[in-house]
């Protein structure tokens, strides 16, 4: 046992003490909130350049009201412009299409004269991406612009007009176990959730790989025999698994502490602040309880594959499926955030590998039930049982192995002998 | 001191012994029941060439393998894993942490061995002195030059202060002014009651410095005892020759067993029973002689013959 607690100290020291220790805890940070900042800055912002539209309106009864209704709409970054003047409709036509092909404009429209009675609009463009323009601006400010005049038509007095167009405003109640109710920013809720994934997800993989590395490097420098001399193999390993895992904790709880800290200052970044009511007991124990296992999970089964390898290129065949494991439900994101209780979000999430992101990301937003949670720590708990027995048998015998790089068929020899 | 402390055996007597102990790797034996006894406070030459079966056994006795079959004994106890803190073990492929300081890794490793935190830097710093290495201290080992890399596996190996010390192939790949310092160091420890496995394929260099010998050929041994016992078992004697326009002998002269070309002169080992002085006349008879001396057989040739008189079965 104390030769377990030396191998821990030294892992952990060697970690913490490290210029890159120090300069990971301090970028970060950085480096995460730009990755969850940025989509909401250019988000908030639009992102793309401004854009112009030529309008072209016979009638001329309509790009006043057209170029009031996408301003109202806060599109600031479209912009529309009469185009032809004087001239007639043919001829502003062409204009238009010129300055489209000489890229001067974006797009363009051109308004059918009898537009209040036709309800006719039809759109230029070079590109088939400016069709999202005409979607999600231009057809609803139109839309808008039909439907005033035909109110103005009617002569609908002006009081019952804004009466009619009225439109529903929402609010969000998140309805919580104990039967209260709270009210919920969906916005920061959502972005505090992608923040805390984001952290599990690269702590397990930057942690776990970190298992990796060293039990190579042990293997090339030609160490391990010497070590082996003194450990037996299972202490070996698993004093280096808790002594990586232990600064890993120590980095995320720096950063939990500066995180809640900013929150309390009530930070807001790009019109979202930052905000500590999301971080219920709940979803803090499970942040916690989904790192180390997450983490003892891929660094027992990293270790055992170390063991085998003598390269760190050797090891990427056996690297691959460990990634997948993280990778999938990345990308699954989207797919169980959109219903994080359907049967599919729930059998993914017991699946061990996937369990530290995607259960955690299902107690982000909804607490599934706590049998559920439940269940998957104690599969979790089992596959780390199991993990750490293949791994132990992988460094026993692999550990002594030099030579050609091993295939899939050594390892599950080694596993079955 | 948390491992176990042993009760040893009086110097001379055995304190590690090995029976039957057999291993093989799919169907190729690398131990093939192997029994030793190794004397307390001895320099015990491991022998044999690579391959041979030396580091499978080695192995065994550290408890990093395990074997087929048979047992070990350390002070006439059973071998278990925290006795095993009680031997050093410097592995052939050995090798040292690049980015840690020297202090810091003879520590850890001594720590590995059971000796306290405390003790442990203080004996690290006692050992990089006797190594002439104190100003390296604080540097981290990748700053060190091979030779003191090598300096530092051997003070890690001596620093928990064992009593019986593993050495396979330590002298390779030293220049000579270290290898001499080393030999002085193994002798000085062996004068204290430290008992020493040395394990070589270079005969020359165990004959030097053992004071008993095995050997080992195809994971079996085929001889062992102290060096005064094997040399009497093999009364063999060379002779070295050289005659004036260096004609080449014959494969087959009577009495000779091998001949070996060396240095301008050849080495003929003579058959059991054969007087160099008889093999003058026929000796001359090539023409005149420039250099005839009569020599102890080396281990080596012990070596062989020792292999040629197994393989016609028994062992002598």
């Amino acid at each position: 046992m104390s030769k377990i607690l030396t191998v821990i100290r030294k892992e952990y020291l060697e970690r913490v003490r490290s210029k890159s220790f120090l300069i990971g805890t301090l970028l970060g940070p950085a480096i995460m909130s730009m990755f969850i900042l940025v989509p909401v800055l250019i988000a908030d912002k639009g992102g793309d350049d401004a854009r112009t539209v030529g309008v072209v309106d016979p009638s001329g009864l309509y790009f006043e009201s057209l170029d009031e209704a996408v301003a109202d709409n806060g599109d600031d970054n479209v912009q529309l412009v009469l185009m032809g003047g004087t001239g007639t409709t043919e001829e502003a036509l062409t204009d238009m299409k010129q300055a489209i092909l000489a890229e001067k404009i974006n797009s363009g429209v051109l308004i059918a004269p009898d537009f209040i009675d036709s309800k006719k609009a039809t759109f230029y463009s070079k590109s088939v991406s400016a069709m999202v323009l005409r979607d999600e601006v231009l057809r609803p400010a139109l839309n808008r612009v039909l439907r005033e005049d035909r109110f103005a038509e009617a002569q609908v007095p002006d009081t019952l007009f804004a009466y009619l167009a009225a439109s529903t405003v929402w609010s969000s109640i998140a309805v919580t176990p104990e039967g209260g109710e709270e009210e919920q920013d969906e916005e920061v809720g959502f972005i505090m959730a992608i923040a805390l994934i984001m952290v599990i997800y690269m702590m397990v993989l930057m942690y776990g790989s970190h298992t990796l590395t060293a039990v190579i490097e042990e293997k090339s420098s030609r160490m391990v025999e010497v070590l082996l001399a003194s450990v037996s193999p299972g202490d070996l390993m698993l004093g280096k698994v808790m002594g990586i895992g232990l600064a890993g904790l120590t980095q995320f709880t720096i950063w939990s502490a500066a995180l809640f800290l900013i929150s309390q200052q009530g930070v807001s970044v790009g019109g979202v602040s930052l905000d500590t009511a999301f971080l219920t007991p709940v979803i803090l124990i499970n942040f916690i309880v989904f790192f180390l296992l997450g983490f003892f999970l891929y660094a027992t089964l990293y270790a055992g594959i170390g063991a085998m390898c003598n390269t760190v290129q050797d090891s990427q065949q056996f690297n691959f499926p460990l990634l997948m494991g993280l990778v999938v439900p990345m990308m699954l994101l989207s797919l169980i955030l959109r219903s994080p209780d359907s049967t599919l979000a729930v059998v993914l999430s017991l699946f061990p590998l996937f369990s530290p992101v995607i259960m955690f990301m299902r107690v982000c937003v909804e607490t599934p039930p706590f049998w559920q949670i439940g269940l998957s720590w104690l599969l979790m708990l089992g596959s780390i049982w199991l993990a750490a027995r293949a791994a132990g048998k992988l460094f026993r015998m692999g550990i002594l192995m030099y030579g050609a790089a091993p295939t899939w068929a050594t390892l599950l020899k080694v596993l079955r002998n | 001191m948390t491992s176990a402390t042993l009760e040893l055996p009086p110097v001379g007597e055995t304190i590690l012994t090995l029976e039957s102990v057999s291993k093989s790797y799919g169907s190729v034996q690398a131990a093939r029941n192997v029994n030793l006894a190794i004397p307390r406070g001895c320099i015990y030459g491991f022998l044999g060439p690579n391959g041979a079966g030396k580091t499978t056994t080695i192995r065994i006795i550290m408890k990093i393998i395990l074997a087929d079959e048979g047992s070990i004994r350390l002070a006439g106890r059973p071998l278990d894993g925290g006795m095993r803190d009680r031997i050093g073990y410097l592995p052939e492929e050995r090798g040292l942490y690049r980015k840690m300081k020297c202090l810091d890794q003879l520590a850890y490793l001594a720590e590995l061995k059971g000796v306290p935190r405390k003790e442990a830097r203080t004996r690290a710093d006692h050992w990089l002195t006797r190594m002439g290495l104190e100003e390296w201290r604080d540097r981290k080992v990748d700053s060190l030059s091979k030779g003191m890399q090598q300096k530092i596996q051997f003070a890690a190996t001596f620093i928990s202060e064992p009593d019986l010390v593993i050495l396979d192939e330590v002298f390779s790949g030293l220049d000579p002014l270290n290898i001499e310092l080393l030999r002085e160091m193994i002798l000085e420890e062996r004068d204290k009651g430290t008992t020493i496995l040395f394990s070589t394929h270079m005969l020359a260099e165990a004959e030097k410095i053992c004071d008993s010998i095995c050997l080992i050929e195809g994971g079996e041994i085929i001889l062992d005892g102290t060096m005064d016992r094997v040399r009497a078992a093999f009364p063999l004697q060379s002779v070295r020759v050289a005659w004036e326009g260096n004609p080449e002998p014959p494969a087959d002269l009577p009495g000779v067993l091998h001949r070996e070309k060396s240095e301008g002169s050849w080495r003929l080992t003579l058959a059991e029973g054969i007087n160099p002085r008889d093999m003058l006349p026929e000796l001359m008879a090539f023409g005149p002689l420039t250099l005839f001396s009569a020599n102890r057989p080396s281990l080596g040739e012990i070596f062989l013959e020792a292999v040629a008189r197994h393989r016609k079965g028994g062992r002598s």
